[in-house]
Formats: structure tokens, sequence, C-alpha cells
């Protein structure tokens, strides 16, 4: 049996009076992959920020209910040490510019004040790029500024920033959607890796995506989470007809 | 290596198992049927459920292969093959408990000049020696291999087409041995369907590795 | 048709010719100015010039060490006073777009900067001359309240551009809001702030009105910022008025000194600008 490492329940996210995610329960195993899918504005992104407290930043942005993280309240908790347990990357890979890419790695550690020996600064920071699959390609210039890295590059490198603070879990929103087909596959195969160690949630438009690198699935359909399942059997067999005429492409 | 490939060699790893399965079977139902063992034949028919078995896990691994990673080219034909391999395996693993249920209801031993002479014995090396080639074919990607078995086919066709001529003329000369003749007929008849779907494996094993179509194609699987 | 057509490229040309024609006839009167001054001044600047201070008529040897002095010390207590306030206004600006305090902060400060810089000497002399005298701290007050927009514009817009998703990404790492703009979003902004910082300080280094009702003037060397004291464009003021040729002399030098130093402030400010730019 698998142990959950998160648990929402009854959870309602707003904007203002929009009521953009609508009562969700789901329970997610850890080290597994579970995939966000759904037509736009159906509001799994705005599920997946409420997770690490990122919803609220948004101006008359609200939310309600739980998000258990190990059986604690995540919205008890002060939004700082949440972020901390639960890493987040983002659409867009947004290395910090002004950073060189050894910093930019342990960039959650040294823009936080909290110093480190050089020596395990060394260590997290290899440590993070193999992680990702980043070292060989750059450990001969970790002084270079993160921004003259390749796309694909970049996100990984994001990827890896959020890896060196030894979160549990980690949030993806539509990590690929900026990138180019290998860029995208390259970073598909890091998600198997880094299962083994973190538990990883993805929100994603690319529903062949979704299938290709998830264990489970989660179909949110304005607002609701509509079909929650074993990835396998929601491209094979799915039980809501919603779910079926999203998969087939009958709606986008 | 991607997850799909991992999957990819999976499967093949199990189209291979059957293989070895069902060969197994015919082999077990040949000794059987000339040594005249009916715990043998009996063993064969019970192992049968796991050839079905077989089929019924590789059609639902490859749905889930289609669903989850929409393959394409290659890999899109070569997963179409294993659906095709795979019926064609189930078939012959009938064919192989037909053979032991015929050894199990019979009365006594069949009459070992009449396999000589109509060829029974010849017909079963061939048949288990080109399923053989076959999985060999599969497992190397020899497509030179593959093309090779349309031609020992025609060996077994040939056999198939005289055992009537054969088969009449020792009734003929021994009515008493009719029962047997009939069996004998009968079994020739179903090696001669182990060697067509040989021949349809061998025929999806080139469509899968060259994409070229050889089904129906009279003249391409005779002319080598 | 094709008549129409070759109107239309004439035209065309036409247009493009006189953009460019205009173009240098914003750049000429620059040039002549530089030209002019330069020729001017640059003859009546020597150490003597730079290390002495004025004289009476008549007598040789007249410098204007005490306005150089003078003027660094109001612009550099100037600064002081507006740089930290005026950063820290842009970033309060740009990080709240939408707040009501932020639309009437903005709005006060594009009004403030309309204000003719005569008008904020005269209120910096009602507030402090009047009760506390003529000092330099006053001048410094003034200039400073004339940096404030410049400041602040140029950092809120600077940050402004700013991807949202930088900052995203500091929250991400479990960083609180102050850490995020100090350690993100300034330093990817240095470049902007820098130059907006300089270019206030250009814009007040030459600046007359204000410090005549404030600084006043004084003929000596002082570093007393409670006391009246000597700036560059009061002196150039002061004497070239005046019917005596060396003192004139002294205020055409003095005007080569300032424009040299605005351009010098200017070129910086370019060079700062490019090697401090971070690429987003």
């Amino acid at each position: 049996m698998e142990s959950t490492i998160i648990k929402s329940v009854d959870y309602n996210g707003y904007f203002g009076d929009n009521h953009v995610v609508k009562n969700v329960n789901i329970e997610i195993p850890k080290n597994n992959v579970i995939a966000v899918m759904g037509p736009s504005g159906c509001g799994k992104t705005t599920f997946l920020r409420g997770i690490n407290r990122m919803h609220e930043l948004i101006p008359g942005a609200t939310a309600k209910g739980k998000i258990l993280l190990n059986n604690e309240d995540v919205m008890e908790m002060h939004p700082i040490f949440v972020r901390l347990k639960i890493g987040m990357v983002f659409q867009r890979p947004n290395p910090f510019p002004n950073l060189s890419i050894y910093d930019n790695v342990i960039a959650g550690y040294k823009l936080n004040g909290i110093k480190l020996p050089k020596a395990e600064k060394d260590k997290i920071v290899e440590h993070s790029l193999t992680r990702v699959a980043l070292w060989k390609e750059v450990k001969d210039s970790l002084t270079k500024k993160g921004t003259f890295l390749s796309g694909g590059q970049q996100q990984r490198l994001c990827i890896a920033r959020a890896v060196a603070m030894e979160p549990e879990v980690l949030l993806f929103d539509e990590p690929t959607s900026a990138l180019d087909p290998i860029s995208t596959s390259t970073v598909e195969e890091l998600f198997h890796e880094l299962k083994k160690n973190y538990t990883l949630i993805i929100v994603t438009h690319n529903m062949q995506q979704a299938a290709r690198v998830s264990d489970k699935t989660a179909f949110f359909y304005m607002g609701e989470l509509v079909e929650y399942d074993d990835t396998k059997k929601m491209f094979t067999n799915p039980s809501d007809i919603r779910t079926q005429n999203y998969i087939t492409g009958r709606f986008s | 290596m991607t997850q799909l490939e991992n999957e990819l060699v999976s499967i093949k790893e199990e189209v291979v198992s059957m293989w070895n399965l069902v060969e197994s079977q015919l082999k077990k139902a040949r000794i059987a049927m000339l040594n005249f063992d009916r715990d043998l034949a009996r063993e064969v028919v019970l192992k049968e459920k796991r050839v079905n078995a077989f089929e019924l896990k590789l059609d639902r691994d490859c749905e889930d292969i289609f669903a989850l990673y929409c393959p394409v080219a290659i890999d899109l034909r070569f997963l179409l093959a294993i659906l095709k391999i795979n019926n064609n395996l189930e078939r012959i693993g009938d064919i192989a408990e037909g053979i032991s249920k015929y050894i199990i209801g019979s009365m006594g031993d069949f009459d070992h000049k009449l396999f000589e002479e109509a060829g029974l014995i010849k017909m079963f090396d061939d048949s288990i020696s080109i399923l053989a080639d076959s999985r060999i074919a599969f497992e190397k990607e020899d497509t030179i291999l593959a093309r090779s078995i349309f031609k020992k086919d025609e060996v077994l066709d040939e056999i198939n087409q005289n055992a009537i001529d054969r088969i009449s003329e020792a009734i003929h000369g021994n009515p008493l041995i009719m029962k047997d003749a009939l069996y004998v007929l009968s079994i020739i008849r179903k090696l001669e369907r182990v060697g067509d779907q040989t021949k349809n494996i061998a025929e999806e094993i080139i469509f899968y590795i060259e994409a070229k179509v050889l089904k129906h194609n009279e003249e391409a699987t005779t002319q080598n | 048709m094709a008549n129409k057509v070759k109107y239309r490229i004439g035209k065309s040309s036409m247009f493009q010719g006189l953009t460019i024609v205009l173009a240098f006839a914003c750049v000429i009167p620059l040039i002549a100015i530089l030209i002019y001054i330069i020729k001017a001044g640059i003859g009546k600047i020597n150490w003597n010039f730079i290390t002495n201070v004025e004289k009476p008529v008549g007598e040789i040897g007249g410098g204007i060490a005490h306005a150089l002095v003078g003027s660094m010390l109001v612009i550099l207590v100037a600064s002081v006073i507006a740089i930290p306030i005026g950063i820290l206004c842009g970033i309060f600006l740009s990080e709240n777009r939408k707040s009501k305090l932020a639309y009437w902060s903005r709005l006060s400060v594009d009004i403030l900067q309309g204000v003719p810089s005569i008008v904020i000497g005269i209120v910096a002399y009602i507030w402090l001359v009047k009760p506390f005298g003529y000092s330099a701290i006053s001048g410094s007050i003034a200039l400073a309240i004339m940096m404030f927009p410049i400041i602040i514009r140029s950092t809120e817009e600077t940050l402004k551009m700013l991807p949202d998703t930088l900052r995203e990404a500091g929250f991400a790492l479990g960083m609180p809001f102050h850490r995020v703009v100090l350690k993100i979003i300034v330093p990817c902004g240095i470049s902007g702030i820098l130059s907006g910082v300089m270019l206030s300080v250009a814009r007040i280094a030459g600046e007359t009105a204000p410090l005549l009702f404030t600084a006043f003037g004084y003929q000596f060397l002082s570093v007393n910022m409670t006391k009246p004291m000597e700036t560059l464009p009061h002196l150039i003021f002061k004497y070239a008025i005046t019917p005596y040729k060396d003192w004139q002399d002294l205020a055409w030098g003095a005007s080569c000194i300032l424009l040299i130093w605005v351009l010098l402030l200017n070129i910086l400010t370019k060079i700062i600008t490019r090697r401090w730019k971070v690429q987003l």
C-alpha cells in the first residue's frame, strides 16, 4: 500500500467572487508522478498553485479547505515553510539572470541568507545538477550566467534549483510547453528518475504527455475534479464520459 | 532508454516466452505421439491454458502501449505485428492441444509404418523447425531467415497434398488401419495449418521490419 | 498606376530625408554650445583657477575652489537624501500596481516633476531659510526634491519591466517578500536604477534657481552645511552679470568646467547602463 503524501479535503479556490476550483478531494501517493489535465480554464493550475500557497500571491485570490502534507495542514502553516517542502517549476524557464549557473542552483540557500561552507555548496550543486542530467553538460561552465543555456537546459536548471532545496513534493506547471520536442522528451525522461526521490505533480495541457509520464492522472473540468485514476485505466477505459470526450479530442 | 523502449523490450520478451512455450507444446505433442505417451499428452492439454493466458496478456499490454504512448513508424508496426503473431501462436497452441487430445482419446498406439509412409514424422520435424526459425527471425530481426520460411512451408504443403494419395494407398493395402489412417490424415492437416500460421508470422515480421506487406501476395511469398 | 507609385516612393524618400535633416538640426545646437564654451573657457582653466577662492576685483589669481567644493557637497548631500527614498518609493510603486496609495503616489510624483525649479527653491526658502537662515543643507533639500521624480520614475519603470516569473521563482523558493525584492528584483534592475540616479544627479548639477534662495552664496571655502555655501551655477550667475572682465573670465572657466562635469556624468551613465545590464 502506497502512503499518501498529499491529501486535499474540500479544497476551493476563488479569484474574488469567481469560484474557480470546486470541492477538490484528492489523495496523492508518495513517489508517484501525478498528471493533472484538463481544458483551458478548468482550474488545474489554480489548484496546483494552491498546494504550495502561491495562489494567494495574486491580488484578490482566496482559498478554503484543507491540504494535508503528511497530515499537516498546509493552509495553517506559514507559506514560507510550505514552499521549502514543496518546490515549484514554472512554464517559462526562469533562472535568475544576474546569477551564475552555480549560484542559480543554490539560490534557495544563498538568497535566503543561509550560509553554507563551500564544500557543502559544491556537493549540493553537483548532486542537484546530476539529478537533472545537466552536470556533465555544464560542469565546466558553472560560472557562466544561467541565461546563456538553451531553453531545455534552462528548464532543467530550474528543476535543479528546486531539487537543491530537498523538497518532498515537486510541482510542475506545464513545464515543457515552452520547449522544443527534443528538450521536452529530455525533461520527460527526468520525471522517471525524479520520482524515485520526490513526488511529482504535473499540470499539463498535453494529454499525450500525461499518458506517457504519469502513474495516475487527474482530469479537471470547469473547476471540478471529474476523474482521478491510474493512467492506464484512464486512457484505455475512462469511467466518466467527459473524460472520454476530452481524451478522444471531442472537445479541447 | 525511454519508457516506450522499455515497454517494447519487455513485450518482445513476453512474445518470445510465448513462442518458446508453443514450441515446447508442439515438441511434447510429437514425442507423445511417437511414444504413445498419454501422460505427456495430458500435460500439453493442461499447459494450453498458459498459452491462452499469454494471448490475453499480450493483447492487453499492446492496448496499454497504444493508449499511453501513441507509437508511430516502426514501433507501431512492431505492435501491430505482435498482435497478429500473438494470435497465430495461440492457434498453433490449439493445434498442439488438438493433436494431444487425439492421443488421449485413441485406443492404442498408432501404426508407425503409416507415419513413415505418409511423411508425418518429417512433417512434424519440419513444422517445429520453421516455428523455431520464425522465432529466431523475430528475435534477430532477420528478414532473410523469415523469407526462407516461405520456401520451407512449401515442403509442408507438398506433403499435405500427397498425403491423401499415400494414405488411401495404405488403406487399400490394409483396410484394418482405417481409423489410424484417419487420425494420421487429421494430424497432417493440422500440421499443414501450423505451417500456414508460421508463414503468416513470417509475413508479419517482414511487415514490421521492412514495412512491406506480403500478405495475400502469392508472387512475393513463392519467389524465394 | 505606375505614376501614383512613383509619387509615393518620392514622398517616402523625401520624408526619410527630412527626418535625417531634422536629426542633424537637433545635434547642431549642442555641438555649437560645446564648441563655443570650450573655446571661451578652456583657456581660463589652470591649477590656480581650481584651487583658489575668489578674490576681490582687480586682484589677480581668483579661482573657483570654493564653488567646486560647495557644489560637490550640496549635490552629495542631496543624493544621500534623495536616492534611498527615491529607490524605495520606486520599489513600492512597482510592486503595488493597483493600490490606492500607489495611484496617489504616482500622481504626486508626476505633478512634482512639472513644478518649476524656482518654485521649489522658494518653498524651501519659506520652510527652511526663513526660520533657520541660508544654509547649504536647505539647498540640498531643494535639489533632493527635484531629484525624486526622476529616480522614482526610472526605478519604477525598470522594475516593472522585469517579468513576474522572476518574482514567482523567488517566492517558490520560500523567500520572504523583502528578500525577493532586495536579492532578485533590485539586482536585476540595477542598471536601470543606477542610470536613473545618474541622470538625476546630472540634472541637478546645473540647477541654479533653487540655490538662489537657499544655499545663497559665499566667498570663502566652507564645509559647514548649516551656513551658506557657494556653488558653481550660482558663481557663474554672479560673475557673468558683473562688468569686470576677470570675473567674467572666471564665469567662462566655470561654465566650461560645469559643462564637462555634466558631460562626464552622462557618459558615465551610459557606461554603467551597459556594464550592469542584466540580460533577461
